[in-house]
Parts: C-alpha cells; structure tokens; sequence
C-alpha cells in the first residue's frame, strides 16, 4: 500500500506587514501527499487553544495529490500577540468506506 | 599540428570541467504525517469491532517524519465514535491505545515510556530528529447481549503534530 503524507511549512512562520494596514500576513506551504484527501481545513489558535478570527483567500483549500501551494494567512495586528498556532487540517470526505480513516493536522506555532 | 590538436583538446576539456550543473537543496525544520496503514476492523464476535490481529483486524500505523529533535510533539487521537454507521440504538464502549511500532533511531523506543495520556489522546515529545511508526489499536463494544447492525462502519484516528 503506498504511503500518503501531509506537510505544513515552516515550523516557526514569522507575521509580516500585508498590504492593508493593520493586518498581518504569515505565509504558509502545503504539500499535499496524501492521495486519499483533496481539501485541508486551515485554522488559527491561542495559547488555550482558542480559535482566533483570521482571513485567507479559501479556509477549506483544494489542494490536488502531490502539489504544493503557498497560503496566507491574515491576522489582526491586535491578535498578533495572542496568535500562537497556525494550524491546517485534512478534510475527508464524506462517503470514506474505509474502516478508520487517519485525520492528519499539522500545527507551526508563531514565535 | 599535433601540438595545435592537443592545446585544442586540452582547451575543450578544460571547458566541459568549467560547466557545472548546481543541485541545491534546503533543510527546513518541518514534521510529515504519512498514513502507512490503513486499519480495518474484524468482527470477532457480533458485539465487538476490532483492529487486533486476533480480532481479524488491521491496526492503522501513522508514520511521522521530523527533520529536526525537539521541534514537534505527535497527539494522537484514538476514535470514541462511529463517522458513519448504520443506526445505533445502543451505547457503544470504546477502547484504544497508541503505541511505538518502529523507530530509525534506538533512542526513540523511549518515546513509549515517556508517553503521556488522557481520554482517548497519547502525546509523544519527538525528541529525537528520524522517523517513528506509530500503531492505533482501537476497539468497540455494544451491549453485551446485542449484535451490531449490518452494515458499514467507519471511524476516524486524528494524528497532530504540534510545533513546541
């Protein structure tokens, strides 16, 4: 059976000004290996886990087998010093008929 | 002549050692989740769902990359429901474990001892860059006097990795 995998990089995303004031960017990688899933879920937490409020061109993005794309990520530059993980999530469709199914989520954390 | 034709060699060698073709790369910190086994579950008895072996299953085994020590911590999420079953009328008991299948390094056979867990959640620290298998045994119980409906059933196992 081949093996399938997720990747989210980098480990440490610094936030950087964007181009509308007051928002920061971070920008994300994701290589999708995983031929079993098309669609990754992205996410932004506080220390506690907490969902923050953020903004990206699609939160459940298509992402075929075996490419690469490149997200940003904007947030508040209020929540910046809450902002701790940016997190993104395999989405498995409905219909799986698979036993268990592994969900993988990949989470870099904001220094 | 002879003299020319060598200088001349010499000189179109000294080219083709002066072409050079770059190959570069970057080693990023960075953790990979693979799924290396699917799990199925046996039917050993009408109440009972399971992944071991002696059950007629397959335990589910995640494998996790990590490029550098210290940088990830693995979450691993054992199901405690159905994602799609037929109609159930009943509770169902679930049990599960996470456990340390292979390792590339002999270091991380710590990891199992050093495991921490709650509910149906087992953290690991990667403390150690390499690779690590991880298996999922998982197991549903119904009522004890009551057959699971026929039909297909799927559960779901959540693999983190969390940037420390």
């Amino acid at each position: 059976m081949p093996a399938y995998g997720h990747q989210f990089m980098p480990t440490y995303p610094k936030l950087q000004p964007s181009y509308v004031e007051g928002v920061l960017r971070a920008r994300m990688e994701i290589f999708n290996s995983r031929e079993d899933i098309e669609y990754y879920e992205f996410s932004v937490h506080d220390e506690n886990w907490g969902k923050l409020p953020f903004a990206t061109t699609e939160r459940i993005l298509y992402v075929p087998y075996l490419k690469r794309t490149y997200v940003d990520i904007f947030i508040k530059e209020e929540d910046k010093d809450r902002a701790v993980y940016i997190c993104s999530m395999s989405k498995i469709l409905a219909g799986v008929h698979q036993s268990t199914v592994v969900s993988s989520k990949i989470c870099s954390k904001l220094k | 002549m002879k003299k020319a034709l060598a200088l001349l060699g010499l000189a179109t060698a000294s080219t083709v050692f002066a072409v050079d073709a770059p190959i570069t790369g970057t080693v990023a910190s960075k953790c990979v989740i693979v799924t290396d086994t699917a799990g199925v579950y046996g039917n050993p008895t009408p109440s009972v769902l399971s992944t071991a072996a002696v059950d007629g299953g397959v335990e589910p085994v995640v494998r996790y990359d990590v490029i550098s020590a210290d940088f990830y911590k693995a979450v691993i999420s054992t199901p405690d429901s159905f994602s799609s079953s037929p109609a159930l009328s009943d509770v169902v008991n679930w049990t599960g474990s996470v456990s340390v299948a292979e390792v590339t390094d002999p270091l991380m056979s710590a990891y199992d001892t050093n495991k921490r867990t709650f509910n149906n959640v087992t953290e690991f620290d990667l403390t150690v860059a390499g690779t690590v298998w991880f298996k999922v045994s998982s197991q549903a119980d119904y009522g004890a006097t009551k057959a699971f409906p026929g039909g297909n059933y799927v559960s779901v196992v959540n693999a983190e990795c969390i940037a420390l």
